[in-house]
């Protein structure tokens, strides 16, 4: 759309610039938190340009962690947080295509119900049905363990349901053309559907990738021994110290670095996950 | 190389809809078969059958001396053209012809051989490393050809393929199909409801309506006597002129209601005073002098094409009367008011029942 009207592009250029000031405000005095020792930022003011303990506090947390505060490392956290993020966003996509594919190409009694079922499950995300599944984990012996940490988490009603529109849109001519060139429904989803829904993967990927970082309540409640530890749930554990002050600066640049694997995860993947929101190659 | 033999084929969906009420035919090894007819007539879903993308509900579909009723898709040898074309988007050209054959374990050499000499075929060499998307209309459609020409098949099957065409590329792709055809002598099932490319590319046709063949002949054949007035009314264009009528006592000839025009006619068959329906096609109606003339049409319309002027108009009688069109020379200027006096042969006159619109002899 090409307007012709200065003082509405002022307006949005403003509006445009105080959205980025209030999301990267916050950031940035994380980053400058982190760079500065520990004292400085008890002294009740806030500084706003970095300090001169960068190396040092991310020294710090890197190699010895909290340990005075009663945590862990921060490298074994990140890689705990790797390892469910990972296993939530792939077991998540490896579902849901199951799902919707069975869904969209088989005729079976109660296709649709199933269908529904899925979708209603969207109404009951973990927060509302945590003790239950905390039953279920507890008496399958899960806690405390990777598979305790990501498995309830896999389902996906709302993965499911993106890539059934997806295979919708799909010229069910395409199926018919595999059919006669003598391909079975695997092999069909291999050599053709998986190829095609390339973008929905990658873009789905950096979103299920993010959730699984952010997890935090039921790493919570599922992780008692500190070697599975997430990040997220290691920061607030930074916090709830007894008699002492918060270590501040060192909680900060544990932040910063549990930021990092998403965002990296996001430029890593940007172009292909821009292609699969706006566009589907067909 | 197969024939093709439909016995009794009906197709009854799950939701009780009768898309096909009973078809028997054969198509001889190497015949281009086109079934032709209006949306909706079964026509695709026949064809379906035979690929076994639908099952057969009733009867027998065999090719060869193979019974195909129970057999996949990809076991019947059987290749398809469809009307998008459905390529793989994500494969490249080569890949595309090239599927079927991996699928079934060929060679690599042999299938290297076979997409070469298709490829060598349908010009397509240069593009063999092209994606789909980045092939015009043309083109694509020739991908589809090609991967049904690289399995060698029993049998091939178009559906509609070249309805996504431009008018001109259609033509040119129409005369490809054909002389493709012949060379390779495949047995053809070609599915269209433009009756253009029925005629032109049929040994034979089968006319279809509502899920039934009305009639199954050679193109010329079907086009001179055709069996009923559905098979009338849809082949040969513009569509033939149906004007009620009743057989004149005299017994040579009929009388179109409402104006009083006779026609002579071949009548012999028919008891006088029987209502009949008079086809008449546009191409046959010929100009005549005043007196001679056995039919006066006054022109409402006129669509001058340069080769030929079509008349639109009614005969005149009491009330609105019938409507009529004329196939004229396009030499010859027409005026919208004029009154064009016309006369046609009693062999062009073509009498059905009104009832059930059977061809009356």
């Amino acid at each position: 759309m090409i307007e012709r009207r200065p003082w509405l592009n002022v307006l949005s250029h403003f509006v445009l610039c105080a959205g980025v000031l209030v999301t990267a405000l916050p950031i940035w005095i994380t980053f400058v938190a982190s760079t500065h020792p520990a004292d400085s930022l008890m002294s009740g003011r806030a500084p706003l340009w970095p300090g001169a303990h960068l190396f040092e506090n991310y020294a710090t947390v890197l190699d010895s962690g909290l340990r005075a505060a009663g945590s862990v490392p921060v490298g074994m956290m990140m890689w705990n947080s790797l390892i469910m993020a990972l296993m939530i966003a792939v077991g998540k996509i490896v579902i849901s295509i199951i799902a919707a594919f069975g869904i969209v190409y088989f005729r079976f009694p109660l296709r649709r119900t199933c269908f529904w079922l899925i979708f209603v499950t969207l109404m009951l995300p973990v927060e509302v049905r945590i003790l239950p599944t905390f039953g279920v984990v507890a008496s399958l012996e899960m806690l405390n363990s990777y598979w305790g940490l990501s498995v309830p988490l896999i389902a996906s009603a709302t993965a499911t349901f993106l890539f059934r529109q997806f295979f919708l849109t799909v010229p069910e001519e395409l199926a018919e053309a595999a059919r006669i060139d003598g391909a079975g429904p695997l092999k069909f989803l291999f050599d053709i559907l998986l190829p095609l829904s390339r973008t929905n993967i990658a873009a789905l990927f950096v979103i299920l990738f993010i959730f699984g970082w952010n997890q935090y309540l039921w790493p919570l409640l599922v992780t008692t021994d500190e070697s599975f530890y997430t990040i997220v749930v290691g920061i607030q554990r930074m916090l709830a110290v007894d008699d002492a002050e918060p270590a501040w600066h060192l909680i900060m640049a544990t932040t910063m670095l549990a930021m990092l694997p998403p965002v990296l995860v996001v430029i890593c993947m940007q172009r292909l996950f821009i292609k699969g929101l706006i566009e589907q190659e067909k | 190389m197969a024939g093709l033999t439909f016995s009794g084929v009906r197709k009854t969906y799950p939701n009780g809809v009768r898309a096909v009420h009973g078809i028997d035919a054969s198509v001889g090894d190497g015949e281009l078969i086109v079934i032709v007819g209006p949306s909706g007539c079964g026509k695709s879903t026949l064809l379906r059958m035979v690929a076994g993308l639908e099952a057969i509900s009733e009867g027998e579909i065999r090719i060869g001396e193979r019974r195909v009723n129970e057999l996949e898709p990809a076991d019947r040898n059987i290749a398809m053209v469809f009307q998008n074309y459905a390529l793989y988007p994500h494969m490249s050209v080569f890949d595309n012809m090239a599927y079927g054959l991996r699928n079934r374990r060929t060679p690599r050499n042999e299938i290297a051989r076979r997409v070469a000499a298709a490829a060598k075929t349908l010009q397509l060499e240069d593009l063999l490393a092209r994606r789909p998307g980045q092939l015009s209309g043309g083109q694509r459609q020739r991908v589809a050809m090609g991967r049904a020409i690289v399995r060698e098949p029993d049998v091939f099957l178009f559906d509609e393929p070249l309805s996504n065409l431009d008018a001109r590329l259609r033509v040119q792709m129409r005369l490809e199909i054909r002389r493709l055809q012949q060379s390779l002598g495949t047995t053809s099932l070609y599915v269209t409801h433009d009756q253009v490319e029925a005629m032109t590319l049929a040994d034979r046709l089968i006319v279809m309506n509502g899920g039934v063949a009305e009639q199954i002949g050679r193109p010329l054949d079907v086009y001179r006597h055709p069996a009923t007035a559905f098979v009338a009314g849809f082949i040969g264009s513009p569509a033939m002129n149906f004007l009620p009528a009743t057989v004149a006592a005299t017994g040579s000839g009929v009388i179109i209601s409402g104006t009083g025009h006779t026609l002579t006619a071949a009548v012999t068959a028919c008891e006088p005073q029987r209502p009949v329906l008079v086809g008449l096609r546009p191409e046959h109606l010929l100009p005549a002098s005043e007196d001679s003339a056995a039919l006066k049409v006054a022109v409402d319309l006129v669509e001058a094409l340069g080769a030929d002027t079509l008349a639109h108009g009614i005969l005149p009688g009491d009330g609105a009367g019938p409507a009529l069109t004329v196939r004229l020379e396009g030499s010859r200027r027409v005026d919208v008011g004029d009154t064009v006096p016309l006369t046609v042969s009693p062999d062009h006159v073509h009498l059905f029942d009104p009832g059930n619109g059977n061809r009356l002899v």
